[in-house]
């Protein structure tokens, strides 16, 4: 059809001709009239053209194929928007990968949402904790319908010796079902059976597919061959395969039963995870339901150890991550903040170019292009920009990804997990697409309304006006939105030096802290346990440049620790539910740890080597406790009952002051209540070893690198195959509390910079371009008499008016998101989102930013020869 | 430009598709034929620029209401002439009653302004 159309229209045109011819006219006008009837030919062939349309296809590369064309004429200011693109879709390409591995990404295990952690909770106290106890876990075992499967874990670590190097490593005790209610199938071998999970049962381990790698260079004979842990000797019957990960990389997994037979036994001791799977078509809520009432039979049957114990079920990811998705998502918004701040510069610059190009637009008009046809081209060159810079900022990601985030990749749950995946990838070309599209729409529909084609006779000036407009309200946001950014970088800032500065009621300067896994060969009783380290800290003693050192458990700094916490009672009656009584934090330490931790004595003493099994247990509490079970009265001499672990009665023999454990920001609002245990007077625990519960503290003013290699002397002197390990500085672990704090700050602090240098460059841009045009204006001024004075007040001025409406409305937008975004105030400490002063400063160094920014454009105007002005066209 | 021109009205792209349709009604024409058919059954009011019957004669083409073939001219001139498919027809019918619907409705609404 459309090969025959010339001719066709040929013939048309033949047939009218003959018509004039019929009707008077000479053939020569006849042919001009029937020709001219018919009228533009190329624009009907076009139209025909179009309507078998695969046309849009070849008008798409055509377009493209233009839009290159054109980029490449003018590289300054392609390479300027792409430049400005890349670091924009960059960021923010970096960004939701953080968000998406950490967030989004569903749990690698099978099916994940049916997974979910189960807690026990203590309903009337408003307290939900995560750890449970085996006989109440057994018991839902047998009674509960709503789960597929379920199982219990808990953390440990090992000191693996044997053939190899001696590793301390980290493993895992799980019951039986554990990888069943996963989904994880073993590379090799098989999983735990239900009969092998007994406290008596054989000692096997599952290994991790890297522990198989490194160790046995993943020979298919492993099955069988030994792993020696702590000095046992425990058998191979399966490895996992590779990446499976349960929070950490543990790289050995033995039976739950088999590792803590005490606690197996015991239903007060609450030291495990439970996990479960549920049943298909099973909710979290009906199942929390059928389980609490379960629970409720368990309270009353064993009302001392379980009463008025409720659960609670939270999804496993949540679990996982919760605590971050507020502050991540609150990240993800300030990042796009940036973008738009970018995509705002680009818009003023394709209006900058589009105000050169009107001559262009004009004449395709006048030649029959369609308006939306120049609109979708200048769309296509933006898109293409938009594209480019997209590959340029997928760069620009990888490389902020392994930078920026690698030092804190480890403070973020499933950090691992974070990289540049195809969902990363199409976020990246969608993103780019709609940044093209959406900030190519205003240059483009601006420069091709009516009044532009008109002005064609008028020199082609016409459409400034309404650019500069255009890009004056594009400048006005940026300034809004840098400010945003600047303001919530400053109050974080402020947070974190506020939280420096707090007392956490004991020194962390110069304190080194670490862990000693002690001989294989060593008996694990408590006493030689206690002897053992009791040996070790008299000889650290010893060592030059160590001040005060002593052990201690129940720090919860550094953080990798648990905290321990256990009732209590004062006064002869005995409550009638543990769960009832009051509740305290627990810290078992050795004598010298008050002055190692300089945390200070208020009342009586401390513990002292003569505190043995043989004397009077004595406790120390501190000034919480004090207060309010003794308020007004000396508490030295007086008698507490304390339940945890059957301690029973003891005499208290000093008051020391409150330490905040929880980190710096901790309200204190959890567990007010500390009491401090002598370790050597600690017997029949129900934890499986003392030794990997001690953490040995040292107060020294010497560098860490200095000391560490002296005390391993000591320990490796009293037995060779022992390991010094987590060795970490208090300074440290105290920060660790800050990290998403720190986090926060370092990549709002990131996007701020950013932020502020395109803000600024865009802002230059504009007032350097309106200067350019105004040249006339500006010429025929100071033709008039204007003073050097008043070309300064023209520039600055204008400046000046855009930079303070959009800081007007930057400083607008921090009142309302300081009010509803709790994800951000939840982060601050001793300051208000909304600070005034914060924000005052802010405003003050963009408004400086942006007079710095008017500076050169000011200079070049003062310069404006009028008589060359006026010349100029 | 006469004043007769002044008078003549531009014509919508979907309404060309349907006058195209029902001059084809009686027997196929060619192009330049139907141009002057609907010029002259709407008593000159309908101006028709004679090229963009083109492109609306190969939508009609493309829809399968309309085929072509060759042929020649009243004149023994070479022209390809279009006619209507049966699929074409019955589209006509339903266009007509649309229009006529469409027509009605104005009308209606433009009877009450008079009468003020």
């Amino acid at each position: 059809m459309m090969a025959d159309l010339d001719r066709d229209i040929q013939d048309h045109i033949e047939i009218e001709t003959q018509d004039n011819i019929g009707r008077g006219m000479s053939p020569e006008e006849a042919r001009y009239a029937a020709i001219r009837t018919f009228g533009n030919a190329t624009k009907i062939k076009h139209q025909t053209y179009e309507v078998w349309s695969v046309a849009w296809v070849e008008r798409l590369l055509q377009d493209v194929r233009f839009g290159v064309r054109t980029l490449w004429k003018n590289p300054g200011y392609a390479i300027a928007a792409i430049l400005t693109l890349a670091l924009g879709i960059g960021a923010n390409t970096a960004m939701f990968s953080v968000v998406r591995g950490v967030l989004l990404a569903p749990l690698p295990f099978h099916q994940p949402e049916r997974l979910v952690i189960i807690g026990e909770s203590r309903p009337n106290l408003n307290l939900k904790e995560l750890d449970v106890s085996y006989p109440d876990f057994q018991d839902w075992q047998r009674d509960a319908h709503s789960f597929e499967q379920m199982a219990t874990l808990t953390w440990s670590s090992y000191d693996l010796t044997g053939s190899g190097t001696p590793q301390h490593i980290d493993g895992m005790q799980v019951s039986a079902g554990f990888f069943a209610t996963l989904d994880v199938p073993m590379a090799v071998g098989r999983d735990f059976s239900r009969s092998e999970d007994q406290p008596q049962g054989a000692q096997n381990v599952i290994i991790s597919n890297r522990l198989w790698k490194d160790r046995f260079r993943a020979t298919p004979q492993v099955l069988g061959q030994y792993l020696k842990l702590d000095g046992a000797d425990y058998t191979i019957i399966g490895v996992l395969p590779p990446g499976f990960r349960y929070l950490t990389e543990a790289d050995v997994y033995t039976p739950l039963a088999v590792s803590n037979p005490k606690l197996c036994g015991d239903r007060t001791f609450r030291g495990i995870v439970s996990i479960a799977r549920l049943k298909p078509g099973i909710s979290i809520a009906q199942a929390q339901g059928e389980l609490s009432t379960v629970q409720a039979q368990l309270d009353n049957l064993y009302p001392a150890a379980d009463r008025n114990l409720g659960i609670y079920i939270d999804s496993l990811k949540h679990d996982f991550v919760g605590d971050t998705a507020g502050m991540l998502f609150m990240l993800l918004g300030a990042v796009i903040m940036v973008l738009l701040i970018a995509c705002a510069n680009v818009a003023n610059l394709l209006f900058a170019r589009a105000a050169a190009r009107e001559r262009e637009f004009a004449v395709r008009s006048a030649l029959g292009a369609s308006r939306m046809r120049v609109v979708r081209q200048l769309l296509t060159e933006s898109v293409l920009l938009a594209l480019t810079g997209g590959l340029i900022g997928l760069g620009i990601a990888k490389l902020a990804l392994v930078v920026v985030l690698g030092g804190i990749r480890d403070s973020l749950p499933r950090g691992e997990n974070v990289g540049l995946d195809w969902t990363v990838l199409l976020f990246a070309f969608g993103v780019s697409l709609a940044v093209g599209i959406l900030f190519g729409l205003a240059p483009a529909m601006k420069s091709t309304s009516k009044t532009v084609f008109g002005s064609l006779k008028a020199g082609g000036r016409g459409s400034t006006r309404a650019h500069l407009r255009s890009q004056g309200i594009f400048v006005i946001v940026q300034m809004g939105l840098t400010l945003v950014l600047l303001t919530g970088c400053s109050l974080l800032l402020r947070t974190v030096r506020e939280l420096r500065n707090v007392n956490p009621g004991f020194e962390a300067k110069n304190v080194v802290t670490f862990k000693v896994g002690l001989s294989p060969s060593m008996s694990r009783t408590e006493i030689d346990v206690q002897a053992a380290f009791q040996q070790l800290v008299d000889r650290i003693r010893q060592l030059p440049g160590v001040e005060a050192v002593d052990v201690a458990v129940g720090l919860s700094l550094p953080l990798s620790e648990r905290d321990h916490s256990g009732s209590f009672w004062v006064g002869a009656q005995e409550p009638a539910s543990m769960q009832d009584a009051p509740h305290a934090l627990l810290f078992w330490t050795g004598p010298d740890y008050l002055r190692t931790m300089r945390i200070p004595l208020l009342r009586g003493r401390f513990f002292t080597p003569a505190d043995t099994l043989k004397s009077e247990r004595v406790i120390a509490i501190d000034d919480d406790l004090a207060h309010t079970y003794f308020p007004g009265k000396d508490p030295v001499g007086q008698t507490i009952n304390v339940a945890w672990q059957n301690f029973g009665p003891a005499r208290i023999i000093g008051v020391v002051g409150h330490v905040k454990n929880w980190g710096l920001n901790d309200p204190g609002t959890d567990n007010p209540s500390q009491i401090y245990i002598s370790v050597y007077q600690l017997q029949n625990l129900v934890v499986p070893d003392l030794a990997k519960y001690l953490t040995i503290v040292v107060r020294t003013p010497l560098d860490t690198a200095a000391v560490i290699p002296a005390i391993k002397n000591v320990v490796y002197g009293a037995a060779e195959d022992q390991t010094v390990y987590r060795v970490r500085t208090m300074q440290e672990g105290v920060s660790a509390t800050m990290s998403s704090q720190r986090l926060a700050m370092v990549l709002l602090a990131a996007f701020a910079g950013l932020g502020l240098l395109v803000a600024s460059i865009g802002f230059y841009g504009v007032i350097s371009y309106s200067v350019t045009q105004r040249v006339q204006e500006i010429g025929v001024r100071v033709a008039l008499g204007a003073k050097p004075r008043d070309v300064l007040r023209l520039v600055l001025g204008q400046g000046l008016r855009l930079a303070i409406a959009g800081l007007i409305i930057g400083a607008v937008a921090v009142f309302l998101l300081g009010r509803s975004l709790p994800s951000f105030s939840q982060l601050l400490y001793g300051i208000k989102a909304t600070d005034p002063l914060t924000l005052l400063t802010a405003s003050g160094l963009l408004l400086g930013v942006a007079i710095v920014a008017c500076y050169v454009p000011a200079r070049r105007a003062l310069k404006i020869d009028p008589i060359v002005a006026l010349r100029y066209d | 430009m006469s004043t007769k021109d002044k008078e003549r009205i531009e014509l919508l792209q979907g309404t060309l598709d349907l006058l195209i349709l029902r001059t084809l009604l009686p027997g196929p024409a060619h192009g330049h034929a139907i141009a002057k058919t609907i010029e002259f059954n709407s008593a000159d009011v309908l101006q028709v620029e004679q090229g963009s019957l083109y492109p609306a004669l190969h939508r009609l083409i493309r829809r399968g209401w309309i085929s072509s073939e060759e042929g020649t001219s009243e004149n023994n001139r070479r022209a390809k002439f279009y006619r209507l498919t049966a699929k074409g027809r019955r589209q006509l019918t339903v266009e007509t009653s649309k229009w006529e619907k469409l027509a009605e409705a104005i009308a209606r609404i433009l009877r009450p302004a008079e009468q003020e």
